[in-house]
């Protein structure tokens, strides 16, 4: 299995960066006003509306992959001018994760987290290379430089991506190092390794496919949203947080089929939590139990399980998932990364 | 301005990156190629301000395009139409600060005009501003190496017309340890820069910052005002707090006095608690509490907060004048650690007092459940040499015996508990502590040991360190207490008083007859009926005891009266009214006995007033002379006290009684005797309310410190007749039956008729 993943990956690593490709179609215009008016501030700011109007990394990386694949140019350049002068003040050249409007100074926790980074980065790269702006490209090299540095580490025999700068590692914690798998955004990963080829995000890549094939635990066989992963040792659920395959690690999914993963073991958990035993909703499953604690009803949500049934069975898109109605930041947010994935590889299912 | 700024960009590449200097072309630098050809000049926020009418950005504006081109010239259309409105609408978003906008408008015109390109100013100063933005978060955030790299990167910013970001800069390099780069920093505001705020602030932004002797070289850049006034004159009493400060925290360093005199004036001056409180801390730590303590009450009344309330405290502490502080410690224990750690401090001061201070109830009943919540091993021990101290010796056992539960390795817990049984002669237990912790322990082995004894003795005799009481108290508080060579039991907190000396000069308040018991209940006796007397009284009942069940421990093994009491069988014992020889207390007060007798105004008379009136069993007015001589103050305050202490003992009044006597520091033996006097009347309060057991431990407790005389063995044979504790009972009244007194055969009678009742 892990050679055929890393045939794809190093597929991918060719495949990367199509300079030629304009993906201005990819998510409706009409859509991404939509998203802009709901989530986006003039300053640029993606807020997230369900957590206080706060705003993170993350989101500013979503926002700006989010406008690059919609093909604008302009609201790219907004979001992307909030992000370089209120997040990215860390002297080791990560990102600042929170940023809260009702604080002063407003970066509360100026921590890093590697998903946002990532998004950051990838972004950067990609609309740097369809448009040609050699700047973006430079602040995305950068970004991987930093990421590379400071959150790629080796760790027994794996070289693993932490989940910030402090307070994960093995070092730092007795039964670190703490992962999110849903960190490992495996799209940005081939880009990563062309923006700064002196770190090996190939290695760390697989090393995150490996942990997911080990961490489907419970009855339910899912990946909780925090294991902790000493080497040698097995992977458990992370002590202090929610024993859950929660809002974290539903991302994977789709993060598996937007980098051309077709690993269908790896698909098969969230196949039978979402598409046999919820009927198309994914839900939260307690890991030890296997029990649901809440099935996720909101679009953004169902539209993963969709998408996995199309890429799976060819399963057309419902009907009532083809218009988008903005809800909460999350999952309007992966709706549109879902909607952007099948127009361009899936067709066939809208 | 351009060579200023091409000084600081020397200065800062030197720093960060040391080409910088090189890398950007300085305008204005004299380069002879820029004469010839006129410079192409990017007027289009010239003429967005224009348009505006906004006067002030213009004129900035031109000043800025002047000092970069020499030969510049505004152009004569300025207020001319304007063709591009597009870029009319960027200059203005900028200029609203709204540079996401700009950006986005930028993009968007260049995606629908590829040709286009943004004019390179308003790219240079839409980088500038949001630069400008990036360092303030970055500085917000302490990224310090941020903070450099953005201003080496933006030299722009770094004029006089961007102070704050000067300031950031400057920070940024003492914190990664380029201190004479901030000093650049500095100097270069205070050289070139105008505006008198500003410059103010510059020094007040330094000051946290830089060394004492650092700033005093910004301070040689000090301009004049318009009034001739030197323009940092406010700043150099800051400068004085700062020292002063420094110093109160470093008690090795000294402010000089002309420092302490401006800040005690500036105290004065203003109403906020800073200034009071800064020289309360500075003095204290310097060793002038009395000074300190002035400033601290003022800063407390200032509403100074729990700094103030602690080194008010502290200071009171210090000065041997605990029992004042401990409200105030009290009341402010819950504001911050440190202002428990002084609540705690003033109990344990109290408590290991030397002689042990009759406390109000309301100390101990408040301090109790602080230790008992924190299991704080300290206090428990020092309520345990407090009990000690004031022969409750039951009381003392449990306390040390809940320390010793908390923390089983804590010897001087261990060592109190020992001496408690040696106290009470409880053989088993005192081995049993000697087993086990006689490796550990020396002084535990000398209770039982007389040779391990002396060898401590000749050991302690040779150290002459003494533990300071101030540092120490409760290591002071147990020392006083190791074993002498005599077999005699240890000092209980004060010297012995002689036994006969002792009953027949300050004979008990209460006459036989007065506190006679009565076996029935209710009908209490004549002379204490009505008397306010309260049961709260800490001495004598179980309130501050650590355990439920601690009051109940058998007093019968306190003290065995089998053995015949040289006090009780004293047959001279008068159990009179107490009289106190008025000619020494004259003498004591340093006046003679017509002076005195002469009824003056003086201390010295009023108190030989007061001991008529006691004389004459008119304690109320006795009160009122001594009450003078207090007021009066000096060595008569102390006699008067106790005077007046007395006199309201007469009366049935304890509580007034112990408040009295606090209200001059007593001599130990004195202290004895107020408070066996304390005690025989708490026993007889208590039998009063039939609390029969609380009797018997306050009459144990007593005879720990003074011998029990006939009336108050009554009281005890009696108070075992109500516990039925007939044994006891018999024992006692047979005795006193022997010494010919009535109510030994009251008592057999009593006893007799109850044992019938049984029998039937």
């Amino acid at each position: 299995m892990i050679r055929r993943v890393l045939a794809g990956f190093l597929l991918l690593v060719c495949g990367a960066l199509p300079v030629s490709a304009q993906p201005s179609t990819l998510i409706p215009t009409e859509a991404w006003s939509a998203f802009m008016q709901r989530f986006v501030d003039a300053s640029g700011r993606v807020v997230d509306t369900a957590n206080g109007g706060i705003s993170h990394s993350e989101g500013q990386g979503y926002g700006m992959l989010l406008a690059y694949l919609a093909g604008d140019r302009s609201n790219f350049e907004r979001i992307w001018s909030f992000t370089r002068t209120e997040l990215l003040i860390r002297d080791d050249g990560l990102a600042a994760w929170r940023w809260d409007p009702n604080s002063t100074p407003h970066v509360t926790d100026v921590n890093a987290a590697s998903d946002g980074d990532l998004l950051i980065a990838y972004a950067l790269a990609r609309a740097g290379a369809a448009w040609n702006q050699q700047s973006y490209i430079e602040a995305a090299r950068r970004s991987a430089r930093a990421v590379g540095r400071k959150l790629l580490v080796t760790d027994g025999n794996r070289l693993v991506l932490l989940p910030g700068v402090s307070g994960f590692s093995s070092s730092d914690r007795p039964d670190g190092p703490i992962l999110n798998l849903s960190y490992w955004i495996f799209e940005t990963f081939p880009v990563m390794a062309q923006l700064a080829p002196e770190f090996k995000w190939a290695d760390a890549a697989n090393a995150g496919l490996e942990l997911l094939s080990i961490a489907q635990l419970g009855p339910a066989r899912l990946p909780p949203d925090w294991i902790s992963a000493p080497a040698s040792k097995p992977v458990t659920v992370a002590e202090g947080f929610p024993p859950v395959f929660g809002y974290n690690s539903l991302r994977i999914s789709l993060y598996l089929l937007r980098a051309g993963i077709e690993n269908t073991a790896l698909q098969e958990p969230f196949r039978r939590s979402w598409l046999i035993e919820g009927g198309g909703t994914p839900a939260v499953v307690d890991i030890p139990t296997g029990r649901v604690l809440a099935r996720l009803t909101d679009p953004g949500y169902r539209m993963l399980a969709s998408v996995l049934a199309c890429a799976l069975n060819a399963t057309p898109i419902p009907e009532d998932l083809r218009r988008f109605e903005p809800t909460l930041y999350y999952p309007s947010t992966l709706y549109l990364l879902g909607w952007a994935l099948v127009a361009e590889r899936y067709p066939r299912c809208l | 301005m351009s060579l200023k700024r091409a000084i600081l960009l020397i200065m800062l590449g030197g720093a960060v990156v040391p080409a910088i200097g090189q890398q950007i072309e300085l305008p204005g630098t004299g380069d002879s190629t820029n004469k010839t050809a006129r410079p192409k000049v990017d007027e289009t926020a010239l003429r967005y301000f224009a348009s505006q009418g906004d006067t002030r950005r213009l004129e900035a504006e031109i000043a800025r395009l002047r000092a970069l081109y020499p030969d510049w010239s505004p152009p004569d259309d300025l207020f001319g139409p304007q063709t591009d409105v597009e870029l009319q609408r960027m200059w203005k978003l900028y200029a609203e600060g709204k540079y996401s906008d700009v950006r986005s408008a930028i993009a968007t015109r260049q995606a629908a005009d590829p040709s286009w390109k943004a004019p390179p100013d308003l790219l240079a100063r839409l980088t500038e501003a949001e630069n400008r933005r990036q360092l303030v978060n970055a500085s917000d955030a302490e990224q310090w190496a941020t903070v450099l790299r953005l201003a080496t990167d933006a030299p722009g910013l770094l004029t006089c017309t961007n102070v704050d970001i000067l300031w950031r800069v400057a920070e940024a390099f003492v914190k990664t340890e380029q201190t004479p780069r901030a000093l650049d920093a500095y100097t270069y505001v205070l050289t070139n820069c105008n505006d008198p705020g500003e410059r103010l602030a510059t020094v007040q932004k330094a000051m946290p910052l830089l060394t004492d002797e650092q700033i005093e070289n910004l301070l040689k850049l000090e301009r004049k005002d318009e009034a001739g006034k030197p323009e940092f004159a406010a700043l150099r009493d800051d400068l004085i707090r700062r020292r002063m400060g420094h110093a109160a925290e470093n008690p090795e360093y000294t402010v000089p006095d002309e420092d302490i005199k401006r800040m005690e004036a500036l105290a004065r001056q203003s109403t906020t608690p800073g200034d009071p409180l800064l020289l309360g801390w500075y003095l204290f730590r310097h060793d002038e509490a009395t000074r300190a303590l002035e400033w601290f009450k003022l800063a407390l009344d200032r509403k100074g907060g729990p700094k103030s309330a602690e080194g008010y405290v502290l200071a009171l502490n210090f000065l041997g004048r605990s029992l004042e502080a401990e409200p105030i410690a009290f009341e402010w224990r819950d504001s911050a650690p440190e202002n428990n750690k002084a609540y705690l401090d003033v109990v344990i001061a109290l408590l290991t007092a030397d002689p042990p201070p009759v406390l109000d109830e309301i100390v101990l009943s408040r301090f109790s459940p602080v230790v008992m919540r924190d299991k704080y091993v300290p206090g428990a021990q020092a309520l345990g040499w407090y009990a000690y101290n004031t022969g409750q010796i039951v009381t003392s056992q449990s306390w040390f015996d809940t320390a010793l539960n908390w923390d089983p390795n804590d010897e001087p817990s261990a060592y109190g508990l020992s001496l408690t049984y040696w106290r009470l002669g409880d053989i088993a237990r005192l081995n049993a502590m000697v087993q086990s912790w006689g490796p550990r322990s020396e002084r535990i082995v000398a209770l039982v040991d007389p040779v391990v004894r002396a060898r401590l003795e000749a050991r302690n005799a040779q150290t002459t360190t003494q533990i300071d009481p101030h540092i120490d108290p409760l290591g002071a508080a147990a020392a006083r207490l190791t074993p002498v060579p005599s077999l005699m039991p240890p000092p209980i907190g004060t010297p012995p008083m002689g036994l006969r000396s002792g009953a027949g000069q300050f004979a008990q308040i209460p006459t036989a007859g007065q506190f006679q018991p009565i076996p029935q209940a209710g009908t209490a006796p004549l002379a204490y009926r009505g008397a306010p007397y309260q049961a709260q009284n800490p001495l004598a009942t179980g309130q501050f005891q650590p355990l439920p069940g601690a009051t109940a421990q058998p007093y019968a093994g306190a003290q065995p009266y089998a053995g015949a009491q040289p006090s009780y069988a004293a047959a001279d014992y008068v159990p009179a009214p107490r009289r106190r020889p008025v000619a020494r207390s004259v003498a004591r007060t340093g006046s003679t006995v017509e002076t005195a007798a002469a009824g003056g105004g003086g201390g010295g008379a009023a108190v030989a007033r007061g001991w008529r009136m006691m004389d004459l069993d008119r304690p109320m007015e006795a009160v009122r002379a001594f009450d003078q001589a207090i007021a009066a103050g000096g060595r008569a305050a102390e006699d008067a006290a106790y005077g007046k202490s007395l006199a309201y003992l007469r009366m049935g009044m304890t509580n007034k009684a112990q408040a009295a006597a606090l209200e001059a520091p007593q001599n130990p033996r004195r202290a004895v005797q107020l408070s066996g006097d304390l005690l025989a009347q708490r026993a007889l309060a208590a039998y009063k309310d039939q609390r029969y057991v609380e009797t018997i431990i306050a009459l144990d407790e007593r005879s720990r410190i003074a011998p029990e005389q006939q009336d108050l063995m009554v009281l005890r044979a009696w108070a075992y007749y109500q516990i039925r504790d007939i044994r006891s009972a018999q024992r006692i009244f047979r005795a006193l039956q022997a010494q010919g007194n009535s109510e030994g055969a009251n008592g057999m009678a009593a006893i007799d008729a109850l044992t019938r009742k049984y029998r039937t």
